[in-house]
């Protein structure tokens, strides 16, 4: 195996810890903002008033 | 019985057959460890696999359930887990009064090994983390599942198996204490073969919540499975990751932890923290994404603020723990990065409380109106307020006071009474007049009176705390015109006194709450509410308060 | 239908594993570095393991939840240095499996606790701390005296911690029973192996003050006494030293 020395894996942890954080936040962005998403998010929101208390068959 | 009634002859038999499995395992446990406190374990873990194997086999043929019960959900074990949930409750918040008084009267206790405070701390902390908080999360979890599937649970052995074994697995832990059974990781106490148990319980829960997703009607995920999916994944990681240990040997009780000095306080830390994270937060949170809105009948103020700030808290907490080592012998840039990603830490979390608060805006006269709905508006405002706290106390400056005092302790007890509390009662409140078919709570004047206790408690609860904890930590660091520290350890203690039975009287409030609960939630259970006319006479706070009436 | 059960089971499942990948980076970035801080922890040549008893000890003190009300990790803050000594380095909980590095102190610190009260102040405190401190609020643990020690699987605790990374040799494995009791009975036969193997600093005296039993009082004051004396190395630098690094690192 190769030998990672402990400098590296602070310098990778350092550098690409904020490089993931913004890449995510990117995606998650995109998600929820895609126009098709729109109305499942919409029917979504509903799902919990429903009044009917038994499974969909 | 009619719960082993609800269940085909098939499932009685597995269900007998796994109750059998265990109580083999405790017995080559109890014989292993004959000689040491495993024993113990060993029978207790007999002692419980034997009761359910007689129950089923007493009922064992009895008729079969009738074939429209798969057209109903699945709630027999989130109304035993109900229970569960008030039991321990109460036991643990019991424990939690008398280590309280402890602290203000250290005699108040036995000359026995079992009563003394440093055995008693971590029946509480377990008892309302895992006893309450789990059994909680487990039940309200498969109910909501259910719900927002629209999908009856996939069978009904597991369920069964997760709830019972989960329940095992809490009393393995309280009773080991009391025995001297510890690893002392802070809330990851338990041994190896406790720790065993529960990844079993943990991958058939994953596997049922799974499965029962799979099931579902709707297209879409609802966001509150969101939060249970990652407090139950996320806490399978942690468990595992932090309890690798070697045990001295199959027959001891004792293991030690693969992890030493700075990196098991890494790990233990990062664990720590994040069991905060992912199971008093982002579980309690589904809680609150699902019941929240069915009881003020408006819909989830904004659905893409909640997938952002889930996502956001998913990612971020993970970064925090080491903030519970700053200045100590942990590298330098781990503390940094803690401290900064605690901070951001804020933004995910107050979307999910003002998420939360704005739900209600427009139904402020329910809130006024229902204690029930009021125990979770509470509970959101306390959220902000803990989560707020926690990014201030995990500044460096900061920590460098309020580390090791009592301030540490207000802080988790704004969270655990304020927040997991009142959010659960708030949800079981909701729960148990649906699950029953009551129209309401036995007496919504009880709801009454426990919201009041819970607050009260909570209130003189934190403020004891943050005021006992900052003069601690001023009295500390503080130095006189010579240059030498004024004060000694002893007279620091002395100042303490008084908040520390304070503290046992807020204690004391929010017990007498949850005992209040309990009976509602029994007496509901038990009986019809009074009838309408009856109620009609009665004024106040005594009115039908289920909404949509 | 099937086709489309298929399709709505794997996002639950690929979401679970979406919710995996986002919530491990942080600790693998976190943690992942400590695992070869090998490097960076400081080196020192005199960093002993625990004696059986005193392990022995460490073990009640875990079992009896000392570490619920007492830290064992002076911070570098002055006026940690200045009332409790010098600051606790990483080296120095090295070979602790777990770290007791606590998070409350109800009672004082006590990484350097060691060798700052006589073994007979420590045992009447623990029988009855407020015999000794009026203001205490430390709970009484005075079955500690009425105990036994349980000694005979002493040697397989030794090899459990061998296999995590603890340098316990044969010899210590193989003696680890008789060496608890000879650490205890200085004028025993046993005791002689007991420096032997651990160094001549180790301590062997009758902890609780009653050579003719082992209990758990003689291994709980054992290891109270070598908190903070395993290693010479914090005491090395001056305390002026001390004093400015930890100004600097506040
Ligand atoms: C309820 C919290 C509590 C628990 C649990 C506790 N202690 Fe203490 N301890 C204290 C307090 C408070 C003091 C300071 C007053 C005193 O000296 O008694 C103290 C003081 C001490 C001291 C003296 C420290 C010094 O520098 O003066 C020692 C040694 C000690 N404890 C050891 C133990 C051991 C060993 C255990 C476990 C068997 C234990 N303590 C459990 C609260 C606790
Ligand atoms: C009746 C209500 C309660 C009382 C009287 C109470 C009391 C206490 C006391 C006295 C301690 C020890 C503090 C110390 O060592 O100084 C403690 C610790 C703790 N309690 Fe509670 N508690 C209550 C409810 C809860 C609840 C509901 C939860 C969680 C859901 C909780 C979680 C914790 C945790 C996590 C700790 C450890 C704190 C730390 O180590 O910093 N408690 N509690």
């Amino acid at each position: 195996m190769m030998e990672i020395s402990h400098e590296t894996l602070v310098a990778i942890a350092k550098s690409w810890g904020l490089f993931y954080f913004i890449a995510m936040s990117i995606g998650v962005l995109i998600y929820t903002f895609w126009p098709r998403n729109r109305k499942r998010f919409a029917r979504a929101k509903l799902i919990v008033l429903d009044k009917e208390d038994r499974p969909c068959s | 019985m009619r719960l082993i009634a609800g269940l085909t002859t098939t499932e009685r038999q597995t269900g007998l057959f796994l109750a059998g499995l265990v109580t083999l395992m405790g017995a080559a446990l109890g014989i292993a460890g004959r000689n040491d406190l495993l024993g113990y374990h060993g029978l207790l873990i007999v002692v419980f696999g034997a009761v359910i194997m007689i129950a089923l086999l007493r009922n064992l043929d009895a008729p079969e359930p009738e074939e429209s019960r798969l057209s109903e959900y699945y709630d027999d074990p989130i109304r035993f887990g109900i229970v569960l949930t008030m039991v321990w409750a109460v036991f643990a918040m019991f424990i939690g009064v008398w280590v309280s008084a402890l602290l203000a009267w250290p005699e108040l206790t036995f000359d026995a090994a079992w009563a003394s405070f440093g055995r008693l701390r971590p029946v509480h902390t377990t008892g309302v983390i895992f006893g309450f908080g789990g059994n909680a999360l487990i039940a309200t979890s498969l109910h909501v599942v259910q719900r927002t599937s629209r999908a009856r649970l996939p069978d009904q052995v597991s369920p069964w198996f997760v709830l019972l074994g989960y329940n095992l697995f809490c009393l393995l832990a309280v009773t080991g204490y009391f025995l001297g059974i510890t690893q002392s990781k802070e809330y990851a106490e338990p041994e190896w073969y406790a720790d065993i148990w529960l990844v079993i319980i943990w991958v058939t829960y994953f596997v049922l919540y799974i499965r029962t997703l799979a099931r579902r009607k709707e297209p879409h995920i609802y966001v509150a499975n969101w939060y249970f999916m990652a407090f139950i994944l996320v806490v399978a990681v942690l468990h595992i990751i932090n309890n690798l240990a070697v045990p001295v040997s199959f027959g001891s009780a004792k293991a030690y932890s693969a992890f030493s000095g700075v990196q098991d306080a890494m790990t233990q830390w990062w664990y720590g923290h994040n069991a905060v994270a992912f199971f008093l937060t982002a579980g309690f949170l589904g809680m609150m994404y699902y019941y929240l809105p069915k009881r003020a009948e408006r819909p989830i103020y904004s659905y893409r603020l909640s997938i952002i700030s889930f996502w956001g808290i998913t990612f971020l907490y993970l970064w925090a723990g080491s903030h519970h080592l700053h200045y100590t012998a942990l590298p330098h840039w781990v503390q940094t990065l803690g401290m900064t990603f605690s901070i951001v830490l804020l933004v995910p979390s107050w979307a999910s409380a003002g998420n939360a608060l704005l739900t209600l805006n427009g139904a402020w006269h329910k809130v006024r109106d229902d204690a029930t709905l009021r125990f979770m508006m509470v509970a959101a405002v306390f959220y902000g307020l803990t989560t707020f706290e926690g990014s201030f106390l995990a500044i460096r400056a900061v920590n460098s006071l309020s580390h090791y005092t009592d301030w540490t302790v207000g802080h988790v007890h704004a969270g655990a009474l304020g927040w997991v509390a009142m959010i659960t009662f708030g949800a079981l409140y909701t729960l148990t007049p649906s699950l029953w078919k009551r129209e309401r709570m036995y007496s919504n004047s009880l709801v009454e009176v426990h919201f009041w206790c819970a607050v009260i408690g909570t209130f003189i609860y934190v403020f004891a705390m943050w005021n006992s904890g900052i003069i601690q930590g001023l009295m500390w660091r503080t130095y006189n015109d010579s240059g030498t520290l004024t004060y000694s350890f002893i007279e620091s203690l002395v100042a303490m006194h008084p908040y520390y039975i304070a503290r046992t009287v807020g204690g004391l409030f929010f017990l007498t709450g949850a005992v209040v609960g309990t009976y509602n939630i029994l007496m509901t259970i038990r009986h019809e509410p009074r009838p309408l006319r009856e109620r009609a006479e009665t004024l106040g706070a005594d009115q039908p308060l289920v909404p949509g009436e | 239908m099937p086709e489309i059960h298929r399709k709505l089971e794997r996002t639950a499942i690929g979401f679970a594993l979406a919710i995996i990948a986002v919530s491990s980076i942080g600790g693998l970035v976190e943690i992942a570095p400590l695992f070869t801080i090998d490097e960076t922890v400081e080196k020192v040549e005199d960093m002993r393991v625990y004696t059986p008893l005193e392990l022995a000890g460490r073990n009640i003190y875990m079992r009896e939840g000392c570490y619920a009300c007492h830290s064992q990790m002076i911070r570098t803050l002055r006026d940690e240095v200045e009332r409790y000594g010098p600051y606790s380095l990483a080296v120095e909980s090295q070979y602790d499996h777990p770290m007791l590095w606590g998070s409350k102190r109800t009672g004082p610190d006590l990484a350097r606790v060691g060798g700052k009260y006589s073994d007979e102040w420590h045992v009447a405190h623990l029988a009855d701390p407020r015999a000794v401190v009026p203001e205490s609020k430390m709970p009484a643990y005075a079955w500690l005296q009425r105990n036994a020690l349980r000694t005979h699987d002493l040697s397989a605790h030794l090899v459990a911690l061998r296999r995590v990374g603890v340098p316990y040799s044969d010899e210590m494995v193989e003696n680890a029973a008789r060496d608890a009791f000879g650490q205890a009975f200085p004028d025993g036969a046993m005791a002689e192996g007991v420096a032997e193997r651990y160094g001549d600093d180790t301590n062997i005296r009758a902890f609780d003050g009653d050579p003719g039993r082992l209990t758990e009082m003689d291994a709980l004051v054992a290891y109270l006494q070598i908190l903070g004396q395993l290693t010479d190395a914090p005491h090395q630098k001056e305390a002026g030293e001390q004093l400015v690094q930890a100004e600097e690192a506040e």
